[in-house]
């Protein structure tokens, strides 16, 4: 445990410090919140994809419940905005608990229904018959809460809290026990790894962090869509980040961040004609040469990566 | 050590918590607001009565304008018409020199720094900040349709940065607390059809027609305009029934089963209100499936009217009633271009860009004349001095679309769309005849055509 302290501290508190003070020397201070939000994601991500080997296409749909907790217990329980954090998390997790019999699949199979697990309660949300509880299909806001600055701040705890887990998973027992049933769970569970209670345990952690980064961007941006809440991309760039930078590692998914996101919005600004072809050759050439994200160019060496 | 780490995310916490205290406390009081519109002044005039005064800021060399636009993805087809329109009218003032602006009383060059939003609400709210806080612009004008222009309404608001709002009407946008907006050339939705729910009221329910379907797309645009028509329709005295009323997904490209529902209610008026897509899908399967009621209306005709003609075809729109724009019915402009020397110019410069002429098009454009007159009378670049310049515009302001007027939110109360029927002209063309309201119409609506 000694170890994954010591990586925390070399890795994620540079990190938490760099994206506390950012802001007080860049201005655009909702880019910043976004690199943010992805560092929560890929995270949450790395805790289900990087230590169980489950690929949930449909992660966004935890990150849009977390939205839409967070805005109904505004609109409806005049919640204070860290009430209503705490009520995001419980809808993700809500959501987790009911869709957690997909884990009985695996592969292609588990990542295609959780995608249509995660359009379900979009269409449930976006409903027109539901407009007096979710707003339906015209949005919510939440203009009486809104603060940037102190929601920048808590989506930096959330953010600290995700890496302190990944960072516990990537050194203590329970998280080596994922990993066994990641590489072989008969042979896990023959050597007395408790593989479904993992799993679970897992996945909703994963859903738990995503629903609280759905919270955050609800609570930050104060106006959205279920479209908005609900993008699908959100689960590409977090899938994409995390396999860039490297799953099962901490550092893996914030290179991914940093560089492909940091990418993202250079191509978006200066040649955004361009963004789908540079972004499109990156991934394959990703695919076909660095499967294993970048933190395989070091691990190959036989160094570990934190 | 793990009580080291504790600390150091405790401090982190407050110094992003101390930004936000800092930011909240910082805020000024909002100016009083008031009018500033002098008509259309003579520029050399304008120029001599506003020169700056010794000690008075030097004038910039440019003034800047920050635009979203999307490229790609859903709302490209409402998007690049408006983005091609404003740089069309941003063109031409460059060409004769700049625009007039009153505080430093003479022309500057305008620079449009438009950035791709890809349809992408987080990619629009991201680039709204980049264009405020790193290009610092001195206008800012928001993307197209709800959806993407909701993102930049709150980052403009924290940053008291005016909103010009081409064409995001969802009402919930403005608001008595938020002065940093406004709708510039589309009626607010709430609005937009009155016209529509007082001739069903009227003229149709007159000629015994008094049983109606609504059928609309559930987003900002078309559940608001449904809501409105249903509210409107179910007031006290309405001589209306609406018999079917069903929200479907704007993804929606398939109306056969729904056509026949609506049969089933045997309206005598079918509303169908959605956006291109969905419009174009239902006529083209109302006319598959060989149906007739004896009104029908939909949006996009009147809106879009070459790609609902090059995709619905003169039989598919035939007897269709619509809103009629700018496209066919002439308002005389007191400011910029007649629709025909604007219908020239964008041919000339977008007749291979894929890009249709359409009423997005000209919304473009009048958003770029308000800039123009905004610019003309402001006292400053201030960004209330400016709301005040805009908001003095209210009412007086005659361009192509009609009047420009807002109502105290900020939303587009004026520019309203007359309710047409479309007939055939010629081999494959279609023309409108304006059936409502009895000042502007010069036709008579034919029920039981569709």
């Amino acid at each position: 445990m000694r170890r994954g302290v010591r990586e925390f501290v070399t890795v994620a508190l540079p990190l938490l410090a760099a994206l506390a003070l950012a802001p007080l020397v860049y201005s655009n201070e909702l880019l910043l919140f976004n690199f943010i939000m992805f560092l929560i994601l890929a995270q949450g991500l790395n805790a289900i994809y990087g230590f169980t080997g489950y690929l949930p296409f449909g992660y966004v749909g935890f990150f849009g419940a977390g939205a839409y907790g967070f805005a109904l217990a505004v609109m409806h329980l005049d919640a204070t905005p860290l009430p209503a954090m705490a009520c995001a998390g419980v809808a993700a997790l809500a959501l987790g608990v009911v869709l957690t019999p997909l884990l009985r699949l695996s592969g292609a199979y588990f990542a295609i229904a959780n995608l249509a697990a995660a359009q379900a309660v979009y269409q449930v949300i976006s409903n027109p018959a539901l407009q007096d509880i979710t707003k339906g299909p015209y949005g919510v806001t939440l203009s009486s809460v809104f603060a940037p600055a102190l929601s920048y701040g808590v989506a930096l705890i959330i953010l600290a809290a995700t890496l302190i887990l990944v960072a516990w998973l990537r050194n203590a027992r329970f998280g080596l026990a994922l990993q066994a049933i990641r590489e072989d769970p008969v042979s896990a569970a023959m050597a007395g790894v408790a593989v479904v209670r993992g799993r679970t345990i897992a996945w909703l952690l994963s859903a738990l962090i995503a629903g609280l980064a759905g919270g955050v961007f609800a609570w930050h941006i104060s106006v959205f869509y279920p479209e908005t809440a609900f993008d699908l991309s959100f689960s590409i760039f977090a899938i994409v980040f995390t396999l860039f930078g490297g799953a099962a590692t901490q550092l893996g998914p914030i290179l991914g961040v940093l560089l492909l996101y940091g990418l993202y919005n250079v191509i978006g600004i200066t040649v955004p004609q361009y963004f789908q072809l540079i972004y499109g050759v990156l991934i394959v050439l990703l695919v076909l040469f660095l499967p294993d994200g970048l933190a395989s160019l070091v691990t190959r060496r036989g160094f570990r990566v934190p | 050590m793990l009580r080291r780490i504790v600390v150091c995310l405790l401090a982190i916490a407050c110094v992003a918590g101390a930004r936000g205290a800092w930011a909240q406390q910082s805020r000024p009081a909002d100016e009083r607001l008031g009018g500033c519109f002098d008509g259309y002044l003579d520029k050399a005039q304008t120029a001599q009565a506003t020169a700056p005064q010794p000690g008075e800021p030097a004038a910039p060399a440019e003034i800047r304008i920050g635009h979203l636009h999307a490229s790609s993805g859903p709302y490209a087809s409402i998007s690049m018409p408006v983005y091609l329109g404003l740089k069309l009218w941003v063109e031409q003032m460059n060409a004769g020199g700049g625009v007039m602006v009153k505080p430093f009383g003479r022309k500057l060059p305008l620079r449009l720094i438009s950035y791709d939003d890809q349809s992408n609400p987080g990619t629009a709210a991201t680039l709204t900040n980049q264009l405020i806080t790193q290009d610092k612009i001195d206008l800012l004008i928001a993307d197209s349709g709800s959806v993407l222009t909701a993102v930049s309404v709150p980052i403009a608001r924290e940053h008291k940065m005016f909103l010009f709002d081409p064409t995001g009407t969802g009402a919930a946008f403005f608001s008595k607390d938020n002065p940093y907006i406004a709708l510039l050339a589309d009626p607010v939705s709430t609005v937009w059809p009155r016209f529509l729910w007082e001739f069903l009221k009227s003229d149709v329910a007159a000629a015994g027609l008094t049983r109606v379907a609504i059928l609309y797309s559930t987003n900002d645009f078309t559940g608001t305009q449904a809501a409105a028509i249903r509210a409107a329709l179910k007031a006290p005295g309405s001589p209306v029934q609406i018999v079917f009323d069903q929200g479907v997904p704007t993804s929606t490209s398939n109306y056969a089963v729904l056509i026949d529902n609506i049969a089933a209610a045997k309206p005598d008026v079918v509303l169908e209100l959605g956006y291109v897509g969905n419009d174009i899908a239902f006529l083209r399967n109302l006319q598959e499936s060989g149906t007739k009621f004896p009104m029908v209306f939909t949006l996009y005709p009147g809106i879009e009217t070459s790609t609902l003609l090059k995709n619905a075809g003169q039989a598919g729109l035939s007897g269709v009633f619509s809103y009629v724009t700018a496209l066919a019915y002439s308002y005389p402009p007191e400011v910029g271009m007649t629709l025909e020397q604007f219908r020239d110019s964008w041919e000339k410069s977008y007749a291979k860009s894929g890009v249709e002429f359409g009423w997005n098009a000209i919304a473009g454009y009048v958003t770029g004349l308000v800039l123009g007159q905004t610019l003309a009378c402001t006292n400053s670049l201030a960004q209330l001095d400016v709301r005040k310049a805009v908001f003095s515009l209210s009412g007086k302001l005659k361009t192509l679309i009609g009047t420009f007027e807002l109502n105290e939110q900020g939303a587009q109360i004026g520019e309203l769309t007359p309710i047409g029927q479309i007939a055939p002209e010629g081999k494959d063309g279609i023309h409108f005849t304006v059936v409502y309201p009895p000042a502007m119409a010069n036709g008579k609506p034919i029920f039981g055509t569709k």
